[in-house]
């Protein structure tokens, strides 16, 4: 064992001596190296005691892997060292096929990399890249010069290959060169894309990723309505019996007061469920019927929103947080990514630099804040914890008393016939009351948040948190006091109102909810125009004609505060969906309302708002923003199912009025039918497909699950590997700079050319592995 | 096309297109960005592939670059002699690597490179402070600029040398949510 490991060390010498650029590279290590290796003068600092024979051995191999500390190829190391997994037992056991696998040819290839050469790291990553002749010329890190080289190497081997190849290669190319000239055009179709660059420029990302936020939703709005167009409006229209009296009498419509309210005209339209009747489609069967297409444009909807959410949201999930706050990095993003390089006006980079500054001087306070929190005593966490239950009593006596003020406001509006401000009012109470509950409870618990001690990020969190549930929760009680009100009208029994009044209001449940939904868009509407108009404008007319008055300073230019608006988008897109089935037309209502409230969002934002001190989390908010979508899809859904299930349709208005409930439409539909089909619709709606299906999705949930923490402690493993190794690879140059200096001084020394290395010595006190145990007897 | 331009041959002009993620158009029209920072030094016909180099000075003084904090970095990193004298094939790559169309991985090679200051391959606690103070205009006080030093090293170092190297930096970038969005000029 001995002789082999000297033989080995012989040519370890032999073979690097004369590798001056070696020595030369690690030169600046040598000064270092002492300093940062504390503990491992005598031993691998990963190698376990009684294998240190087996060091030796293992040092050849290494000679191409050495320089490897050059960037770039550091990730080639833990598996260079693998095929002598059994030497150095820095590895945990197991683990080897975790290692990633190499290049092959990239161990020879040590690049002349000196400290000063400014394309030298590029060389090296070029170096490892040479052969790939599909990595496009321009993602090349070269200058243009060898860029230009390499393009004529290529086209060169071009003309040796056939000219079948050729062609092909030279069709792909423009086919590629084709298709990112269009992606370049649509993308730049983009409506109000300029003026989101300058949005950007002017207010940061984070008001940006709102006005994208907005843009999204008129997306999926225009997406919805071609659906009800196509399914529901366009049948409809098409198909219905004109001989039908329309149901309008004169003294009804009350002009402007029928848009607000719903009644009159509109009430007969086709904004409304009681619009649409079942008209069987000529020559399509029992099953081609206006109910069915209703039934399937709202279905599809509801699908295609549920399907387009979930996918943002997982994506966004999946960058953002899926790694957690072990992994935070929020200090170098702040660092590396800090800086808008697109920023050319003076005072949009001071701005900048202001709101770096101060972002890093939270993120400080944070760290402070988390510092100070480790070391409450116990008597200052009862206390705080004491504070945190009170105040968080005080938020649900809040929102208890906010429902009730719903409530009060549902039961309490009637219809007035008689006036005009008089009904606007009694009609407009539930929407006034929960459209100010809306408003003023989230400033509310942005204060009380202040007091209860939390990281400035948590604050955030957590009125954002309070505050979805206060607009989500109110909409659902709203929704099931509406519910509760229609039921005991139902048991008083009111007098029919004459047959001739067809789609009157009394008899059609689904009309009262449709135009409940429809006051609740158009008052949210309303609200945010009256807003800007009578709040904004004035606030900063007030500011700047009296800047010296000390209330105008106290109160101040308003900031974009990003998570309310967004949560005001996210309550219109719920409200929307769930009055989707009782009032087909509100989408297109909702994309006219979201289209202007872009405009007056715009307008709000350019001349009453200033640029906020501090910057927004975009990215990691809007995966929240559209969790919270979902949440709203959902309670759309669960509202629509109920009502669909346990309320039987009215019998002289809708879509449905044949049949007592909708499934039996549907299933009349299915019996037109062949049997075998009939069956399989029949299995898979029944309990015995449910129960299977459920125990799958269980047995796949865990498998992921169990895959998911299984990754998270190889990723713990790999990370102490990658330190190891790195140590190892440090004490390995060490030993080996060390081994060429004594070999040199020794030669020039004119002692013997004996290259044993009994007689070496580290200066810094270390003794090879492989001398103690032949030096012991 | 129907214009004839005589300042690149058509081959050049190909080749320019295979190479940068510019069209013609865009090389064409950034030669007179090029020209009109010193008319009297840079020809109007690049046919002959002439050596002409832009020094650092004229360079950082276009308006796309002027507010950077990083500009005299950025330039040097691009440049041959890596003193910030840019010929028009560097400034056409610079131009390039900082547009919208560049992928993740060839702008972090780029940043690593604008980031290291003292060309070390490695960004020490020394560039990171360089960075730093030019960031906030060296407005943070010194113990400040001390934490966020450490704390920067401590989430990104990985292999424990207490210094950031290429793959560390790599490694931090891929994570980042906005590095593609705030690390682009628009020209």
């Amino acid at each position: 064992m001995a002789t082999r490991g000297s033989g080995n060390f012989m040519r370890l010498v032999s073979d690097d001596s004369n590798a001056s650029t070696l020595t030369e590279d690690f030169g600046n290590h040598q000064e270092e190296l002492p300093s940062t290796l504390p503990g491992e003068q005598e031993q691998l600092p990963s190698t376990l005691p009684g294998e240190q024979e087996q060091l030796p051995s293992a040092l050849p191999g290494e000679q191409e892997q050495l320089p490897s500390t050059l960037p770039g190829e550091q990730e080639q190391l833990p598996s260079a060292l693998s095929g002598e997994q059994e030497q150095l037992p820095s590895t945990l056991p197991g683990e080897q096929e975790q290692l990633p696998s190499t290049l092959p040819g990239e161990q020879e290839q040590l690049p002349s990399a000196l400290p000063g050469c400014h394309r030298g790291l590029e060389e090296e990553l070029y170096f490892s890249r040479k052969w790939d002749p599909n990595l496009p010329l321009k993602n090349l890190p070269l200058s243009m010069q060898e860029k230009r080289k390499t393009r004529e190497q290529r086209q060169q081997s071009r003309h040796i290959i056939d000219c079948c190849e050729s062609w092909r290669r030279s069709q792909q190319h423009m086919r590629k060169r084709l298709r990112e000239q269009v992606a370049r055009v649509i993308w730049g179709l983009q409506p109000w894309s300029k003026t989101m660059h300058k949005i950007e420029g002017k207010f940061g990302v984070g008001v940006k990723s709102y006005f994208t936020f907005l843009r999204y939703l008129i997306y999926l709005n225009l997406l919805h309505c071609l659906f009800i167009g196509g399914l529901a409006l366009a049948p409809a229209l098409l198909f219905r019996d004109k001989n039908k009296p329309s149901g309008l009498t004169a003294n009804e419509s009350r002009g402007a007061l029928d848009l607000l309210l719903g009644t009159g005209f509109v009430e007969h339209s086709p904004v409304f469920y009681g619009f649409y009747t079942p008209v069987s489609i000529p020559h399509g069967g029992l099953c081609l019927n206006t109910p069915l297409l209703f039934l399937a444009g709202m279905a599809a909807v509801l699908m295609l929103s549920a399907v387009m959410e979930l996918r943002r949201t997982v994506i966004g999930y999946k960058h953002t947080w899926l790694l957690g706050n072990r992994y935070n990095l929020h200090m170098c993003y702040k660092v590396f990514c800090g800086w808008d390089f697109c920023i050319q006006d003076p005072n949009s980079a001071r701005l900048k630099h202001r709101l770096i500054r101060n972002d890093i001087r939270l993120e400080l306070q944070e760290e402070s804040f988390h510092q100070r929190v480790s070391q409450r005593t116990f008597r200052q966490r009862l206390q705080l914890y004491f504070l945190r239950g009170i105040l968080n009593f005080l938020v649900l006596t809040l929102l208890a008393g906010s429902f009730s003020l719903i409530y009060f406001a549902t039961h309490i509006s009637n219809k007035e016939k008689e006036g005009w401000i008089l009904p606007l009012l009694y009609e407009y109470l539930p929407s006034i009351s929960i459209t100010v509950v809306n408003v003023l409870l989230p400033h509310l618990f942005r204060r009380i948040a202040a007091f209860e001690d939390y990281s400035l990020t948590w604050q955030v969190n957590i009125t954002l948190v309070r505050s979805i549930f206060l607009k989500l929760a109110t909409l659902g009680m709203f929704l099931l006091f509406l519910h509760q009100k229609d039921l005991t009208f139902v048991k008083t029994n009111q007098p029919p109102e004459p047959p001739a009044k067809l789609n009157s209001s009394k008899n059609c449940w689904e009309n009262e909810f449709g135009k409940e939904m429809y006051k609740l868009v158009v008052f949210d509407f309303l609200a945010g125009g009256l807003n800007a108009v009578l709040l904004e404008y004035p606030r900063k007319l007030l500011v700047e004609k009296y800047p010296s008055c000390s209330l105008v300073k106290a109160i101040g230019k308003q900031s974009f505060l990003i998570p309310f608006h967004v949560l005001d988008l996210v309550y219109s897109q719920t409200v929307t969906w769930v009055g989707l089935f009782y009032s087909p037309l509100l989408v297109h209502i909702s994309v006219i309302k979201l289209l202007l409230v872009f405009y007056i969002k715009k307008f709000v934002l350019f001349h009453c708002c200033v640029p906020a001190q501090r910057s927004f989390r975009g990215s990691q908010s809007s995966v929240l923003f559209h969790f919270t979508l979902l949440l709203g899809l959902l309670i759309a859904v669960v509202t629509l199912s109920f009502n669909v299930t346990m309320r039987t349709s009215s019998q002289d208005c809708g879509p449905f009025v044949n049949y007592s409930s909708i499934f039996n439409m549907t299933s009349s539909c299915v019996g037109t039918l062949p049997s075998p089909v009939q069956r399989t619709i029949h299995y898979f709606t029944s309990e015995a497909f449910a129960l299977p299906l459920i125990l799958a999705e269980i047995v796949v949930l865990t498998s992921f699950v169990s895959q998911g923490r299984a990754n998270r402690k190889a990723i713990e493993r790999l990370k102490e590997m990658l330190i190891m190794c790195s140590a190892d690879k440090r004490y390995l140059v060490k030993k080996h700079s060390a081994w060429l200096r004594t070999l040199k001084s020794s030669v020039s020394a004119g002692t013997c050319e004996d290259a044993r290395p009994t007689a070496l010595k580290d200066p810094s006190g270390f003794q090879p592995l492989l001398l103690r145990s032949v030096s012991t007897p | 096309m129907g214009n004839k331009q005589t300042i690149f041959t058509d081959e050049q002009l190909d080749a320019y297109q295979d190479c940068t993620f510019f069209t013609r158009k865009e090389i064409l029209r950034l030669h007179g960005r090029y020209h009109e920072l010193a008319p009297h030094l840079v020809p109007m016909d690049y046919t002959e592939e002439p050596d002409v180099k832009l020094p650092l000075a004229l360079i950082v003084n276009m308006p796309e670059l002027k507010e950077n904090p990083f500009r005299n970095r950025i330039v040097e990193s691009f440049s041959e002699d890596g003193l910030g004298n840019l010929s028009f094939n560097d400034f056409v790559d610079m131009f390039s690597v900082l547009s919208e169309m560049a992928p993740r991985e060839l702008k972090a090679i780029y940043a690593f490179k604008i980031y290291d200051f003292n060309v070390d391959n490695y960004i020490c606690k020394e560039d990171l402070e360089k960075t730093l103070n030019k960031l906030t205009r060296e407005e943070l006080t010194a113990e400040e600029v001390n934490l966020v030093c450490e704390k920067s090293i401590e989430e990104a170092d990985l292999d424990g040398d207490n210094k950031l190297s290429f793959a560390d930096f790599e490694n931090m970038i891929a994570r980042a949510p906005d590095f593609l969005s705030t690390f682009h000029i628009r020209i």
